[in-house]
């Protein structure tokens, strides 16, 4: 204990020492009345959640808080390009949060394999819920075989749109390449932005590849992943290059916003909210962020964005959300693992689930309305976890926002950035 | 001739020192030093350790790589990118910032009324945090026609020249520069408005009976004079140069692409987006020489030309 402390010190005057020093984003809550504190099986849960967790997390918490006498909570959120640098600083530290945000799968320095792999998650296997997590999830759950993390299920990755704009225009949701080409024509000629993109918020630069290359790579090589890991394809010789094309050919019609570059995700949601823009590429998480942009939450919807005028390689993205895991050294591990096996109950996972727009991980719930055109696709098994969860490393996904920016500033080729994908991939663990 | 007394005489020199107050006891400091070396000192040298290692920035695996790290430095493109950004950005920032800073020390260095208030207004930007700023300028520099700066170009009958300010990966980078240097700019003037109180008047007045002109008596009596004022601001905004990090990462996070990456933020990015934590360190040991280093050259150039000033 002593030896371990000693060591934590070390590493965090390390961390201190250098890089630059971060800003924790632990906050003091005042004890909130009731015995919370008080009794030895309860306690203070300390909980950092990323922002988009936040409508689900706190449900979940409060109602696991008002049937477990003497169990309080204090819960932060950092927002997601923070994560990285406080959660960090404090796992160097030794001193993490109890419950913390965590990616699911592999490919970013705070993803569950990154995290297992370094000893910082407690093993959740002997939870009865993991027993249910569906075959093809097991990647984004499991590392060596264990279960790290716990997520409420997936969401949905395609074109957030508002109803009136599309009404203005004359149109409906396409389901091919081509319609989408035309729908965006029809658009633009009302005066309407066809596509919302804030680029200059990075993670945001990714989506619409996101959506697309299931159409252009994975409905022709399924095991496109495995391939990958074997050294026997690469993005630029794949149909990455197609779909990065299209996400050109998107710009150079001028279907999207002037300047994405100089967009922020806020700026796009709000475009989309008031009906200046007609769509953006999103993930159904934040469904509620543009419902809440809307001036009625009805305006928006969702449909699956086609790749391809083949209706049946239009597959989708799939992925399982942002999750929450278990700090290896936590002292309130039991607390903590009692929280977790809470959620794994099919109806809080339900309120979860429901509460950020996802797909609940197992049982047959009722999901958003918005998501029910990618339901078809869900049971036809033509949908694919987002693409970074089996990127080996923490680098590939960093390098894929830089390169679509350079992309977007005419500042590189299709080529050249896939290129430079292929050599942060290369890299290796 | 005080210092060769002195060092004939060390022991009076020391009594009379002693006895004036002039210099406290050295272990007067020993509790700040301590702080110092604790909070800095140690983790600074236990954490240039890490430059030699693989560790992630988590866990325990760690093994010594040697001098991998420096290695893959001198090949990685987006290093050398960043390297070539910083010192792009520290060029513009050393020469403008203080151009900038020297016309306004001279202008509100004048006997006109509100020359206090013009102070106080040049100087406000330094005292509001690099991070607010930037928020600031990020609406300034909203790339839509109707808003910030691009509405006032248009305003003025300068539409052709609105840009996306930080969106384009040619000119985001100046966006930045200029942003800091309208912050800093203030701290320059300040610190050459001290220098030019301590012009004689006596000088000036001498000079123009002589005839010499404005420009004159600034070439051949304010700009010599004025040289420990210029060696301070130039090492001050050159070593804030090469280690700019809070307004790039708060305006444009090294982006769009690498186009506003610095050192600082390759080294940020490394230790806390990529995970690597040893390679990270190596790349801010390397950064610490090379400020170390340039400071060092600097100061001996700036001290010896203000000695023959």
């Amino acid at each position: 204990m002593t030896l371990d402390r000693s060591v934590s010190r070390r590493r965090l005057l390390q961390l201190v020492g250098g890089a630059t020093v971060t800003a924790t984003v632990a906050g003091s809550l005042s004890a909130c009345g009731g015995d919370g504190g008080s009794s030895s099986s309860g306690g203070t849960l300390k909980v950092i959640g990323v922002g988009d967790q936040e409508a689900g997390l706190r449900k979940v918490l409060d109602a696991y808080k008002a049937s477990h006498s003497g169990f309080d909570f204090n819960l932060s959120f950092a927002p997601a390009d923070q994560v990285q640098t406080a959660l960090r600083t404090q796992l160097g530290g030794g001193n993490a949060p109890d419950v913390h945000v965590v990616y699911p799968g592999n490919g970013s320095a705070m993803s569950m394999a990154q995290l297992g792999k370094a000893g910082l998650l407690t093993d959740l296997s002997s939870q009865s819920w993991t027993q249910k997590v569906p075959a093809g999830f097991k990647g984004a759950f499991q590392h060596d075989g264990k279960t790290y993390i716990f997520s409420p299920g997936s969401s949905m990755l395609g074109a957030i749109y508002n109803k009136k704009a599309f009404a203005t225009a004359g149109v409906e949701p396409p389901t091919t390449w081509s319609e989408l080409l035309a729908v965006c024509d029809k658009l633009k000629k009302k005066g309407i932005v066809p596509i919302a993109v804030g680029a200059q918020t990075p993670w945001i630069t990714q989506l619409i590849p996101y959506a697309l290359v299931p159409g252009t790579v994975y409905a022709k090589t399924p095991d496109f992943d495995d391939k990958m890991s074997a050294g026997q394809a690469s993005f630029a010789d794949s149909g990455w290059a197609d779909a990065m094309d299209k996400y050109l050919e998107l710009q150079k019609k001028g279907f999207f916003n002037d300047n994405p570059n100089g967009t922020t995700y806020e700026q796009a949601t709000s475009m989309v909210g008031t009906g200046k823009a007609a769509m953006a590429v999103q993930v159904s998480a934040v469904l509620s962020a543009f419902r809440a942009a809307a001036p009625s939450p009805d305006d928006l919807s969702m449909f699956p964005f086609p790749a391809t005028d083949v209706a049946a390689d239009n597959w989708i993205p799939a992925g399982v959300v942002v999750g929450i895991a278990v700090s290896a050294k936590s002292k309130q591990a039991d607390q903590a693992k009692s929280f977790l096996d809470y959620c794994g109950q099919q109806e809080n996972l339900n309120t979860w689930a429901e509460a950020v727009s996802c797909v609940p991980l197992y049982g047959d719930a009722k999901v958003d309305p918005a998501l029910t055109s990618f339901l078809p696709n869900l049971k036809a098994n033509k949908a694919v976890p987002f693409m970074d969860q089996r990127w080996p490393n923490a680098e590939v996904q960093p390098t894929h926002f830089a390169v679509v920016q350079q992309l977007l500033g005419g500042k590189t080729t299709v080529q050249d950035a896939l290129k430079k994908m292929d050599e942060a991939y290369r890299k290796g663990a | 001739m005080t210092a060769s007394v002195a060092a004939a005489r060390p022991e009076v020199a020391r009594r009379t020192r002693r006895r004036g107050g002039i210099v406290p006891p050295w272990w007067f400091a020993v509790p700040a030093i301590l702080v110092y070396a604790l909070v800095v000192l140690y983790p600074s040298i236990a954490g240039a350790g890490s430059a030699f290692t693989d560790w992630s920035g988590i866990g325990e695996a760690k093994s010594f790589v040697g001098a991998d790290n420096f290695k893959q430095l001198l090949r990685d493109d987006q290093a050398l990118g960043a390297l070539r950004n910083t010192l792009l950005l520290t060029v513009a920032i050393v020469v403008v910032q203080n151009a900038l800073g020297l016309l306004l020390a001279l202008g509100v260095h004048t006997g006109i009324k509100s020359r206090l208030m013009l102070r106080l207004v040049f100087f406000a930007p330094v005292v509001v945090s690099p991070v607010m700023v930037s928020f600031l300028w990020k609406f300034v520099y909203n790339p839509a026609p109707d808003a910030g700066l691009n509405a006032a170009l248009g305003a003025v009958g300068l539409g052709s020249l609105r840009q996306d300010w930080l969106g384009n990966p040619s000119i985001a980078l100046w966006s930045v520069a200029f942003t800091v240097i309208w912050q800093c700019a203030g701290y320059s003037m300040v610190i050459f408005l001290a220098g030019l109180e301590g012009v004689p008047a006596e000088l000036h007045e001498s000079a123009m009976v002589d005839g010499a002109g404005t420009v004159a008596r600034f070439r051949h009596i304010t700009w010599p004079l004025l040289a420990p004022a210029v060696t301070i601001n130039v090492m001050l905004s050159t070593v804030g140069g090469l280690t700019l990090f809070t307004q790039i990462i708060a305006m444009t996070n090294g982006g769009p692409g690498y186009a506003t990456d610095t050192l600082s933020t390759v080294l940020y990015k490394q230790a806390f987006v990529f995970g690597k934590f040893g390679y990270s360190t190596a790349v801010a040991l390397v950064l610490a020489v090379f400020v170390a280093a340039v400071s060092f050259l600097q100061i001996g150039y700036l001290r010896s030309r203000e000695t023959t000033a």
